[in-house]
Order: structure tokens, then sequence, then C-alpha cells
């Protein structure tokens, strides 16, 4: 038993450090979003199960989004997957932003693995209602 | 860790994958997503492994509350149900918002999974983290390695 558990363990790093090493590391989930313009600003919600506020980390980079999350389980040593859906260990998605959203102003918050994300107009770019005067 | 069960993946070259192994290389993901380009998968997403003693279960419900989620373990097969409310226009009352995506998942959903046989149901217990929820089903004793002595002759 011990030394089936040390050739797998063995094997990994070099899983890892092969050819293969880029792609294996690399692969991230997309998570799904929702989203939606409410009070002169776009609402980003995205389902991220597993990720804490500090394996978060969302940039704003050109008018480029980049969300990532490190997935952060509780795992026991010595476990063996036998079934997996969640095949990867981080979440990554991007999204290119308009001009008019206020890079500097976008609010996050993250709970029970949802983030949500508020990204406001500028305000030369909110909303204005037009008021029709009678002729 | 998961990601290691990849390595066990041998489908028939010539199904559904392999045509979606060859479109990934012919067009690389670009670096802004693309509307379609989302795999819609199931909600909740489930992984188990298993220990020496013990089988873990990780159900991936984003959202969901410690309270929202209903487990339950016939035989060796574990259901979880639940429902998710996803803000729909209607709670909004009559401001109706325009949505330019939707593609997380809502309603109530049941999910039946079989698990190895040997399970000690009566010992399971759940855990609720980050929108994780993480069951532990110990296995009874029977069923974990045990060393056998090897006596001279």
């Amino acid at each position: 038993m011990n030394e089936i558990t040390r050739q797998q363990s063995n094997r990994q790093p070099r899983v890892q450090g092969g050819e293969d090493s880029r792609g294996e590391r690399d692969r991230a989930l997309q998570p799904p979003v929702d989203i939606y313009e409410e009070g002169n600003a776009l609402h980003l919600v995205a389902d991220l199960p597993g990720v804490t506020p500090e394996s978060l980390s969302i940039e704003v980079d050109n008018n480029m989004l980049s969300l990532e999350g490190e997935i952060r389980l509780e795992m026991p040593e010595g476990m063996t997957a036998i079934y997996a859906e969640v095949r990867a260990q981080r979440f990554a998605r991007r999204f290119t932003l308009s001009h008019e959203i206020d890079g500097d102003a976008i609010e996050a918050r993250i709970d029970k693995g949802v983030l949500h994300l508020r990204l406001p107009k500028k305000p030369s770019h909110q909303r204005r209602r037009i008021e029709v005067r009678a002729a | 860790m998961f990601g290691d069960l990849r390595r066990f993946d041998t489908g028939s070259p010539w199904s559904v994958d392999w045509f979606r192994e060859w479109l990934d290389e012919v067009f690389p993901e670009p670096g802004a997503t693309d509307i379609r380009a989302v795999p819609r998968g199931t909600f909740p997403m489930i992984n188990i492994g298993r220990t020496d003693d013990a089988v873990r279960v990780y159900v991936f419900a984003a959202g969901l509350a410690a309270g929202d989620l209903e487990l339950s373990l016939q035989d060796n097969v574990l259901t979880v149900q639940g429902e998710r409310k996803v803000a729909t226009d209607e709670t909004e009352g009559d401001a109706r918002r325009p949505y330019f995506r939707r593609e997380r998942a809502g309603g109530s959903f049941t999910r039946s999974i079989a698990l190895p046989e040997g399970l000690d149901a009566d010992r399971a217990e759940a855990r609720w983290r980050n929108g994780v929820f993480e069951i532990t089903l110990p296995k009874r004793e029977e069923l974990k390695p045990r060393r056998i002595e090897i006596q001279s002759a």
C-alpha cells in the first residue's frame, strides 16, 4: 500500500514537469455569468464555488477585465479522485469593457461562492432624462 | 488533484470529444470570451474522492447557503436536492432590467449519484464553505484496507 502511494505521488511532479505541464496548470474553468444593467452601472454575477476572497483576483487593464479565482478545497492527504466534473484548480474569464465603464470605480464582493461586480458608468455616460416640453 | 483524473480518460477517438479537440486546435480560444463559448454544465457539479477510510463528495453549488441543500443517501445512491434563486426580472417589480448574459442556472434541481458500496450512512458528515458542500462518508470497518501479517512458516 505504501509503495503504491509513493509511486502515485512520484508520478504527479513528472506529469507537471513534462511537456503536458503548461496545459495542466493553465487549465481553467469558465464560470457562468449573468450580466445586466441597472442603475447607471453594469452588474456581473459569476459562480465561483470554492473561491475565497483571498484566492480571487480581479484586474482591469486597458479595458480588459480579468477574473481569476483559485478553488480552495480541503482535501485530505492521499485522496484519489474517483469521479470529477470540476477538473481544474481555478476559474478564469476575461471580458472587454466598453469605454463608458469607469474602471476605477468597480466594486466587488463575493458571498457563498458568488461574485458580484458592479461596474459603474462614467458620469458623462450616465443616462439622462430628456424633458419633453409642450410646444 | 481532480485534474489528475483526465489521464484516465480513454474515450473512443471518434466521439464528439475528438471533434471538439480538433476544433479547439484549429480555433484556439481567443483572449476575450465569446458568447457561445461557454460550456453549459450541470448544476451543481460534483466531484468524488476516496481515501483509505472514507469517501468524500464535493458539491459545487455557488449561491446556496448551508440549509439550502438537502442530502439523502439510500443504499449507495446519494441524492442532492435544492433550489437556487437567481435574481430575475420579477424580483425588481416593474423595473425590468436589460440582460446581456444569462448563463447561471436557477430553479430547483435534483441530482443522484452512485457511490461505492459499503459506506456508513449513519456516520456521514456534511460541511459547507464558500459555496462548496463537502460530504464525508466513512467506510465500514470491513472495507478499510487491512494489513496482512506474514507469518514465517
